[in-house]
């Protein structure tokens, strides 16, 4: 069992009303799992990734992460957790615009204190690994959406985490690089790392081994 | 449109109260410092302007090199203004001052015939009738054509005529001075005070009674009245036939050395325009008058200018740093059809209408802090509310300053293209990040010149306060006003001794102390010709008690004592400045004259009686019963208040006409070097105003880089960054502009601050530690402003800033 919600609730508090944005939220995930979450927009996919990568607090229900109880843990603990085991995949990549793409691969690893040798063989298996390797002193504005998806992934991933959250990660691409972060995905997978991604779209949904569909904050 | 314009300004000061606060603010403190300074420049600049001749009056100076060194003098003979009225038809009028206290200028007691109560006052000096028209006195009461023509006469300030006259009834009344009721004086005439900014201030006029007309005495300040359009360069060199035909005769006949002839014919005489005489006078010329300098005046204009210039830099800063969030504005307003100029016009009035509201405020605080800054600067000045020019001045100002700040932000944002703002694709304000980098290092840069500055006075200061002066000024009380004891004196200092708090008493007007009596004379060694020059040197009349009183330490031979007949007829003590110049190894029972013969008995260390800005010249002392009206009393420790009380005691036994005035030897020599004291001062107000500026500044553009990076700081944080990276990372960026800023300062500083103690003879070294301590303040003023926001940054939430994308 990699990770267990049980009963999750999160709510704002807008003018006077509570508005819950999850609602009784159970999940079980085990390693090795590629599932989709779908839904339409304000259905609560979004939030439902940012707790399950601890971005987000809840306001009720418990959380195991590795059989760890996350809503019992610290602040840095709980950073601690997610640092070394989950990697963020996002919609519009969120590379740092001032660094190449051979830079913004070594940034995780820069902060998880890696020795500068093994840093540079991990940076060097990855570009190969994603096929990357001649765009590595380019800058992110000098390569295309995919691309850019392409290095986001191979950022997340450069850490070896047990698991990756996608949010939308083909949302900005056309459907060719898309369909091609997808494949990549699939074969990742089948290497063992278990995969949370949110969704609109129907197709992308199948690659997963799992749909979990939400409206208005519920699991349906 | 421009209520459209005034609208959105209004709602973007409300929109963003801290921000605003330190963009007004700031801009508002800026403003007052500037004005206070200009208010104090504008006073400086005010002395003597208000004479209707003033471009017609000028003193004289005199100036020539002796030794490789440049003196000038102020002093001259009785004679030489009626010379120079006689022997030059472009002058006018000359006349002549002295303020000579062995001519009995400066303090006297004072008291109406008929009464007995002595009031001690100051401000006596004898001048002529030519004086009066000169300076343009006119006076209240009295002829002013004939008021100082008489021995006798006395004319007297309308403070001082009121004081004693209350009803206006001073005109012919007599007065005594000094409790001599042989001489007494008649008043001809009441003056009108002189206004604060005259670099002469007397309460009491009286006429030359001096009779000596020799062309080698030295006493008189003398002022002259040129005709219209008189070639100035031309008459000062027609001046030197006075030298030729009056001063170089007199000397020879008195058997000076040639070479001391030949240095005369050397000297020049000079005209200093009466305007120019309170900023432009240097110590050299020995006129033991307060002067401003010249110097300053520039050092706080500049200071002024700079304050300024940072709350003008903070003002641009913040309003570029600030665009990111006026760029969809400005899209939005371009889409919708506005032009270049529109968006101008708005940036504009914005900028005008924060720089009024900043006006209005800093004439507040600059009226709110004029009291204290008037204390720190000793000055009277007011605010110049009712001058016609300063409310249209202020308002022009408000204008100019508002379009020149506003001028880079208008033009900055106005040229944002629509289509990329609003796409969001342009990252707005890190463009200028060069120029906005640059500022920041100017406004530390001149903080840290601002801190050296003052951390170098206040070092100079303490070392003033505590060097060693030769001489131990502590636990001694000077009585002022004794000469009125005439030959009781004597019998006074007995009294005082039986009391137990008292250790030692002296007699003598001659203290090393500003305000003391001087006499300066030249000493040639007896036995040798005319070739010797001889030594200029003071010439002290203590008593037997002097040496010991004042703790001034006998190096060789003896101090003087009564076991000597001859110590009270030609014995001299010197001191070892003087034992230098005279050239003698051994200067023990040498033999050396000035027309009377002294016997060298003892030399005394080196005391410092000038200020520490001069060096120790040639002194020496003889033994002489004067009616001094100084007494100076050594306590023993103890307590104070009670030693003075009984002090009080003796001197109305024996003095019940004359109220018990005293002050100590040491506040006496810390009032010397006030000037010191308040430029530290001044200097350590505006550094912490131009810290503060510097400080808001950066506080509020830190502010705006954690805004900007926002978006990278949160990608950092989800990547795995921990607290001291991201804190790392936006604090470096700034502590590199600060180091910069203080490498930039640090010579500069240096400069400056050398400068300003070359003024000193006795002056500190500048150590590095200065620029340490220094840079240290600034950086962690630095750190501690940037930290608040970059340790916010490094706590928030990664999520917030992700999720807008």
């Amino acid at each position: 069992m990699l990770l267990k919600l049980n009963n999750i609730f999160k709510w704002v508090n807008s003018g006077g009303q509570r508005v819950f944005l999850l609602k009784d939220i159970n999940l079980s995930v085990e390693e090795g799992e590629f599932i989709s979450v779908m839904g339409p927009s304000g259905s609560g996919k979004s939030t439902l990734l940012n707790v399950i990568g601890m971005l987000d607090n809840f306001d009720e229900g418990e959380y195991s992460f590795l059989d760890e109880p996350v809503h019992t843990l610290k602040e840095k603990h709980r950073a601690n957790l997610y640092k070394q085991y989950i990697g963020f995949v996002f919609q519009s990549y969120h590379l740092l615009d001032d660094l190449t793409v051979q830079e913004n691969l070594e940034m995780p690893l820069l902060y998880k204190k890696v020795g500068s040798s093994e840093r540079k063989s991990l940076v060097a298996d990855t570009l190969d690994r994603f096929n990357i390797v001649g765009k590595k002193d380019l800058f992110p504005a000098q390569l295309s959406g995919g691309q850019q998806q392409l290095v986001g992934i191979a950022r997340a991933l450069i850490s070896s985490p047990k698991l990756i959250l996608a949010d939308e990660p083909t949302g900005n691409l056309n459907s060719k690089q898309g369909e091609e972060i997808m494949e990549l995905f699939k074969q990742l997978n089948s290497e063992g790392v278990t995969i949370i991604q949110v969704t609109h779209s129907e197709k992308n949904a199948t690659y997963g081994s799992r749909i979990i569909n939400l409206l208005d904050g519920r699991k349906i | 449109m421009y209520k459209n314009y005034l609208k959105i300004a209004w709602r973007s000061i409300k929109g963003d109260k801290l921000f605003t606060f330190i963009k007004v603010g700031g801009f508002a403190m800026g403003i007052a410092a500037c004005l206070l300074i200009a208010l104090f420049i504008n006073d400086e600049l005010s002395y003597d302007q208000q004479y209707k001749n003033k471009d017609r009056i000028y003193r004289v100076v005199l100036q020539g090199v002796m030794d490789g060194e440049l003196r000038k003098s102020v002093h001259f003979q009785l004679p030489f203004a009626d010379a120079l009225q006689s022997d030059f038809p472009e002058i006018e009028k000359a006349g002549k001052i002295n303020m000579s206290e062995l001519f009995g200028a400066g303090k006297r007691g004072l008291r109406l015939a008929g009464e007995s109560q002595n009031n001690f006052e100051d401000g006596f000096v004898f001048a002529n009738q030519n004086i009066l028209e000169i300076l343009e006195i006119s006076l209240e009461q009295g002829n002013t054509n004939e008021a100082l023509l008489q021995p006798g006469n006395i004319v007297i300030s309308k403070s001082k005529s009121d004081k004693y006259f209350p009803h206006g009834e001073a005109l012919g009344k007599t007065i005594v001075l000094d409790n001599n009721t042989s001489k007494p004086y008649t008043i001809t005439g009441v003056m009108p005070d002189f206004p604060k900014n005259s670099h002469l201030k007397f309460n009491f006029l009286l006429p030359i009674e001096d009779t000596n007309m020799s062309w080698t005495n030295q006493n008189y300040f003398t002022y002259v009245l040129v005709d219209e359009n008189t070639d100035i360069p031309a008459l000062e060199k027609k001046m030197f036939s006075i030298m030729e035909n009056y001063v170089i005769p007199a000397q020879m006949a008195r058997g000076r050395a040639p070479d001391f002839i030949e240095i005369l014919k050397t000297i020049e005489y000079k005209l200093q325009p009466i305007g120019d005489i309170h900023l432009r006078s240097d110590l050299a010329m020995g006129d033991g008058l307060k002067h401003g300098d010249i110097r300053f005046v520039w050092l706080f204009g500049a200071i002024a200018g700079f304050v300024l210039l940072l709350a003008c830099i903070n003002f641009i800063n913040l309003s570029t740093a600030k665009s990111a969030n006026r760029a969809k504005e400005v899209g939005l307003r371009k889409t919708v059809g506005a032009f270049k100029s529109n968006l101008v016009a708005q940036f504009l009035t914005e900028s005008v209408f924060f720089s009024i509201i900043s006006f209005m405020l800093g004439l507040m605080l600059a009226w709110a802090l004029l009291p204290a800054f008037n204390s720190i600067a000793a000055k009277s000045i007011l605010f110049p509310w009712e001058v016609w020019w300063f409310v249209p001045l202020m308002v022009a100002s408000a204008l100019f300053i508002g379009i020149l700040a506003g001028m880079y932000p208008a033009f900055y944002l106005s040229a944002f293209r629509p289509v990329s703002v609003l796409k969001g694709s342009l990252s707005v304000g890190s463009k200028s990040g060069k120029l906005r980098s640059g500022l920041v290092v100017f406004q530390f840069a001149t903080s840290v010149i601002l801190i050296i500055g003052t951390l170098i006075i206040y070092k100079q200061m303490d070392y003033i306060q505590h060097k060693e002066l030769g001489y131990n000024k502590e636990q001694v009380v000077i009585l002022d006003g004794a000469n009125i004891l005439g030959n009781k004196s004597e019998s006074f200092k007995e009294q005082l001794l039986q009391l137990p708090q008292v250790q030692t008493v002296t007699i003598s007007d001659y203290l090393p102390i500003d305000g003391a009596k001087r006499n300066g004379n030249t000493f040639k060694k007896t036995g040798e010709g005319i070739e010797d020059r001889g030594v200029p040197a003071q010439i002290w009349r203590v008593d037997y008690d002097y040496i010991k009183t004042l703790g001034i330490k006998v190096k060789e031979g003896r101090d003087f004592s009564r076991e000597f007949a001859s110590d009270s007829i030609n014995s001299m003590i010197i001191n070892d400045q003087m034992a230098h110049e005279l050239g003698y190894d051994n200067p023990i029972g040498k033999h050396i004259n000035n027309g009377m013969d002294w016997a060298i008995v003892g030399v005394v260390k080196d005391f410092h009686f000038k200020s520490l800005k001069e060096d120790i010249a040639p002194l020496s002392l003889v033994i002489a019963n004067n009616d001094s009206g100084a007494i100076s009393v050594k306590l023993k420790s103890g307590n104070i208040g009670e030693s003075l009380a009984s002090i009080e005691a003796i001197w109305n036994r024996n003095v019940p006409n004359q109220t018990f005035a005293y002050s100590f030897l040491d506040q006496k020599f810390s009032q010397m070097h006030e000037d010191v004291e308040r430029m530290g001062k001044i200097f350590n107000s505006f550094a912490m105003f131009a810290i503060l500026v510097a400080c808001l500044g950066l506080f509020a553009l830190s502010a705006f880089m954690v805004e900007q990076r926002k978006k990278e700081i949160s990608i950092r944080l989800v990547l795995g960054a921990p607290f001291e990276s991201i804190y790392k990372l936006l604090t470096l960026d700034f502590l590199k502009l600060i180091l910069l800023a203080i490498l930039i300062a640090i010579p500069i500083g240096w400069y400056m601050m050398n400068r300003w103690l070359e003024d000193f003879a006795y002056k500190i070294n500048i150590g590095w530690e200065i620029f340490f301590v220094a840079g240290g303040i600034a950086l962690i003023i630095a750190v501690v402003t940037i930290s608040y926001q970059s340790i916010g940054a490094a706590l928030t939430k990664p999520l917030k800033s992700l999720r807008t994308e």
